[in-house]
Protein backbone atom coordinates (compact mmCIF):
# COMPACT_ATOMS: atom_id res chain seq x y z
CA UNK A 1 0.00 0.00 0.00
CA UNK A 2 1.22 3.46 -0.83
CA UNK A 3 1.66 5.91 2.01
CA UNK A 4 0.95 9.57 1.91
CA UNK A 5 3.82 11.97 1.66
CA UNK A 6 4.07 15.46 3.15
CA UNK A 7 4.42 18.58 1.02
CA UNK A 8 6.94 20.82 2.81
CA UNK A 9 5.32 23.92 1.27
CA UNK A 10 1.59 23.59 2.05
CA UNK A 11 2.03 20.94 4.79
CA UNK A 12 -0.65 18.71 3.27
CA UNK A 13 0.03 14.99 2.80
CA UNK A 14 -0.93 13.45 -0.50
CA UNK A 15 -0.75 10.10 -2.30
CA UNK A 16 1.85 9.78 -5.03
CA UNK A 17 0.28 8.88 -8.35
CA UNK A 18 3.35 7.03 -9.56
CA UNK A 19 6.49 5.49 -8.12
CA UNK A 20 9.32 8.00 -7.76
CA UNK A 21 12.98 7.45 -7.06
CA UNK A 22 15.58 9.54 -5.29
CA UNK A 23 16.09 12.86 -7.08
CA UNK A 24 12.87 12.70 -9.12
CA UNK A 25 10.70 15.76 -9.44
CA UNK A 26 7.22 15.70 -7.85
CA UNK A 27 4.52 18.37 -8.19
CA UNK A 28 2.34 18.84 -5.12
CA UNK A 29 -1.28 18.29 -6.28
CA UNK A 30 -2.53 20.67 -3.57
CA UNK A 31 -0.36 23.79 -3.95
CA UNK A 32 1.57 23.13 -7.15
CA UNK A 33 4.99 23.28 -5.48
CA UNK A 34 7.89 21.78 -7.40
CA UNK A 35 9.50 19.23 -5.09
CA UNK A 36 12.30 16.67 -5.16
CA UNK A 37 11.97 13.12 -3.84
CA UNK A 38 14.63 12.10 -1.32
CA UNK A 39 15.25 8.60 0.03
CA UNK A 40 17.35 8.67 3.18
CA UNK A 41 17.86 5.32 4.93
CA UNK A 42 14.61 3.89 3.59
CA UNK A 43 12.70 6.90 4.75
CA UNK A 44 11.44 8.98 1.88
CA UNK A 45 10.51 12.61 2.01
CA UNK A 46 10.00 15.58 -0.29
CA UNK A 47 12.12 18.70 -0.26
CA UNK A 48 12.11 21.97 -2.12
CA UNK A 49 14.59 22.03 -5.01
CA UNK A 50 17.74 23.32 -3.28
CA UNK A 51 19.43 24.74 -6.36
CA UNK A 52 16.48 26.17 -8.24
CA UNK A 53 16.44 29.89 -8.96
CA UNK A 54 13.80 31.48 -6.65
CA UNK A 55 11.97 33.14 -9.52
CA UNK A 56 11.75 29.86 -11.41
CA UNK A 57 10.54 28.07 -8.28
CA UNK A 58 7.68 30.49 -7.56
CA UNK A 59 6.71 30.89 -11.22
CA UNK A 60 6.47 27.15 -11.69
CA UNK A 61 4.55 26.76 -8.43
CA UNK A 62 1.93 29.39 -9.35
CA UNK A 63 1.63 28.11 -12.93
CA UNK A 64 1.06 24.58 -11.60
CA UNK A 65 -1.49 25.80 -9.06
CA UNK A 66 -3.37 27.81 -11.69
CA UNK A 67 -3.46 24.76 -13.94
CA UNK A 68 -4.69 22.49 -11.12
CA UNK A 69 -7.58 24.86 -10.36
CA UNK A 70 -8.07 26.33 -13.85
CA UNK A 71 -7.36 29.84 -12.63
CA UNK A 72 -5.97 32.64 -14.75
CA UNK A 73 -3.38 35.40 -14.50
CA UNK A 74 -3.40 38.97 -15.76
CA UNK A 75 -1.08 41.98 -15.81
CA UNK A 76 -0.80 41.80 -12.00
CA UNK A 77 1.30 38.65 -12.29
CA UNK A 78 4.73 40.20 -12.77
CA UNK A 79 4.44 42.90 -10.08
CA UNK A 80 3.26 40.18 -7.69
CA UNK A 81 6.20 37.96 -8.55
CA UNK A 82 8.46 40.91 -7.69
CA UNK A 83 6.63 41.27 -4.37
CA UNK A 84 6.99 37.56 -3.66
CA UNK A 85 10.72 37.66 -4.44
CA UNK A 86 11.13 40.69 -2.14
CA UNK A 87 9.35 38.79 0.63
CA UNK A 88 11.61 35.80 0.14
CA UNK A 89 14.70 37.99 0.17
CA UNK A 90 13.68 39.82 3.34
CA UNK A 91 11.76 37.18 5.28
CA UNK A 92 13.01 33.86 3.93
CA UNK A 93 10.00 32.49 2.05
CA UNK A 94 7.38 33.33 -0.57
CA UNK A 95 4.92 34.95 1.82
CA UNK A 96 1.88 36.70 0.40
CA UNK A 97 3.01 40.18 -0.73
CA UNK A 98 -0.24 41.74 0.54
CA UNK A 99 -0.19 40.26 4.04
CA UNK A 100 1.91 41.30 6.98
CA UNK A 101 2.31 37.97 8.75
CA UNK A 102 5.21 35.77 7.78
CA UNK A 103 3.63 32.48 8.75
CA UNK A 104 3.24 29.18 6.95
CA UNK A 105 -0.43 29.72 6.02
CA UNK A 106 0.55 32.86 4.09
CA UNK A 107 3.06 31.10 1.87
CA UNK A 108 1.88 31.47 -1.73
CA UNK A 109 -0.56 30.00 -2.72
CA UNK A 110 -1.83 31.01 0.73
CA UNK A 111 -4.29 28.97 2.80
CA UNK A 112 -7.34 31.15 2.08
CA UNK A 113 -6.61 30.80 -1.63
CA UNK A 114 -6.25 27.03 -1.32
CA UNK A 115 -9.54 27.02 0.65
CA UNK A 116 -11.40 28.61 -2.26
CA UNK A 117 -11.32 32.41 -1.90
CA UNK A 118 -10.98 32.70 -5.71
CA UNK A 119 -14.29 30.85 -6.15
CA UNK A 120 -15.94 33.26 -3.72
CA UNK A 121 -14.41 36.57 -4.76
CA UNK A 122 -13.36 35.99 -8.34
CA UNK A 123 -9.72 36.47 -7.38
CA UNK A 124 -7.33 35.83 -4.53
CA UNK A 125 -6.73 38.71 -2.15
CA UNK A 126 -3.63 39.92 -4.02
CA UNK A 127 -5.08 39.56 -7.50
CA UNK A 128 -2.62 36.89 -8.59
CA UNK A 129 -5.13 34.10 -9.28
CA UNK A 130 -8.37 34.95 -11.12
CA UNK A 131 -11.39 32.82 -11.82
CA UNK A 132 -11.96 34.29 -15.28
CA UNK A 133 -9.37 34.99 -17.97
CA UNK A 134 -8.62 38.69 -18.58
CA UNK A 135 -10.97 40.25 -21.10
CA UNK A 136 -9.58 41.46 -24.40
CA UNK A 137 -8.53 45.07 -24.30
CA UNK A 138 -8.62 45.15 -20.54
CA UNK A 139 -5.57 46.84 -19.13
CA UNK B 1 -11.55 67.85 2.54
CA UNK B 2 -11.72 64.41 4.09
CA UNK B 3 -8.60 62.98 5.67
CA UNK B 4 -7.26 60.03 3.70
CA UNK B 5 -4.97 57.36 5.07
CA UNK B 6 -3.59 54.55 2.97
CA UNK B 7 -2.18 51.59 4.87
CA UNK B 8 0.07 49.69 2.48
CA UNK B 9 2.88 47.16 2.14
CA UNK B 10 5.90 47.95 -0.01
CA UNK B 11 5.55 44.53 -1.70
CA UNK B 12 1.87 44.79 -2.65
CA UNK B 13 0.94 45.89 -6.22
CA UNK B 14 -2.65 46.91 -5.36
CA UNK B 15 -1.18 49.18 -2.68
CA UNK B 16 0.99 50.81 -5.33
CA UNK B 17 -2.06 51.25 -7.57
CA UNK B 18 -3.90 52.95 -4.72
CA UNK B 19 -0.99 55.37 -4.26
CA UNK B 20 -1.04 55.99 -8.02
CA UNK B 21 -4.78 56.71 -7.91
CA UNK B 22 -4.31 59.54 -5.39
CA UNK B 23 -1.06 60.82 -6.92
CA UNK B 24 -2.53 61.02 -10.42
CA UNK B 25 -5.44 63.11 -9.16
CA UNK B 26 -3.33 65.29 -6.86
CA UNK B 27 -5.32 64.11 -3.87
CA UNK B 28 -3.54 64.57 -0.59
CA UNK B 29 -3.24 61.45 1.54
CA UNK B 30 -1.07 59.92 4.18
CA UNK B 31 0.55 56.77 2.82
CA UNK B 32 2.06 54.34 5.31
CA UNK B 33 4.20 51.40 4.19
CA UNK B 34 3.54 49.34 7.28
CA UNK B 35 6.31 46.82 6.58
CA UNK B 36 8.88 49.62 6.51
CA UNK B 37 8.06 50.96 9.99
CA UNK B 38 10.20 50.16 13.01
CA UNK B 39 9.04 47.21 15.11
CA UNK B 40 7.13 49.19 17.70
CA UNK B 41 5.32 51.43 15.22
CA UNK B 42 4.66 48.43 12.99
CA UNK B 43 2.96 46.47 15.78
CA UNK B 44 0.81 49.46 16.74
CA UNK B 45 -0.15 50.17 13.15
CA UNK B 46 -1.04 46.53 12.43
CA UNK B 47 -3.26 46.53 15.52
CA UNK B 48 -4.98 49.61 14.18
CA UNK B 49 -5.43 48.13 10.70
CA UNK B 50 -6.87 44.97 12.21
CA UNK B 51 -9.25 47.00 14.35
CA UNK B 52 -10.61 49.03 11.44
CA UNK B 53 -10.61 46.37 8.71
CA UNK B 54 -10.83 43.10 10.62
CA UNK B 55 -7.91 41.76 8.60
CA UNK B 56 -4.15 41.77 8.46
CA UNK B 57 -4.03 42.24 4.69
CA UNK B 58 -3.46 45.32 2.54
CA UNK B 59 -4.24 47.89 1.21
CA UNK B 60 -6.66 49.43 3.68
CA UNK B 61 -7.86 52.90 2.76
CA UNK B 62 -9.58 55.21 5.23
CA UNK B 63 -11.41 58.19 3.77
CA UNK B 64 -13.06 60.26 6.48
CA UNK B 65 -15.16 57.71 8.36
CA UNK B 66 -15.22 55.15 5.55
CA UNK B 67 -12.97 52.11 5.41
CA UNK B 68 -12.16 50.46 2.08
CA UNK B 69 -10.48 47.07 2.29
CA UNK B 70 -8.51 46.21 -0.84
CA UNK B 71 -8.07 48.40 -3.91
CA UNK B 72 -11.52 49.26 -5.24
CA UNK B 73 -11.39 52.25 -7.60
CA UNK B 74 -15.16 52.52 -7.89
CA UNK B 75 -15.62 52.54 -4.14
CA UNK B 76 -12.83 55.13 -3.68
CA UNK B 77 -14.47 57.38 -6.27
CA UNK B 78 -17.90 57.02 -4.62
CA UNK B 79 -16.59 57.81 -1.18
CA UNK B 80 -14.60 60.82 -2.44
CA UNK B 81 -17.67 62.17 -4.26
CA UNK B 82 -19.92 61.87 -1.22
ZN1 LIG C 1 1.91 21.54 -1.40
Amino acid sequence: MREKILCPVCQVSFLLREEKKDGDEVICPVCGAVLIMRMDEEKRHLERPPDMDPEEEIRRRMDNFAKLRTYHFNQMKNPLIEGLLAKRERFGDFYCPCKIDHVQENVCPCLETRMGSVEQNGKCHCGLFWKEPPKNGEK
Amino acid sequence: MKKITLYALSTCPFCRMAKGYFDKRDIEYEGIDVDMLNEKEKEETIQEVQKISGRRAFPVIVIGEEVIVGYDELRIGEVLDK
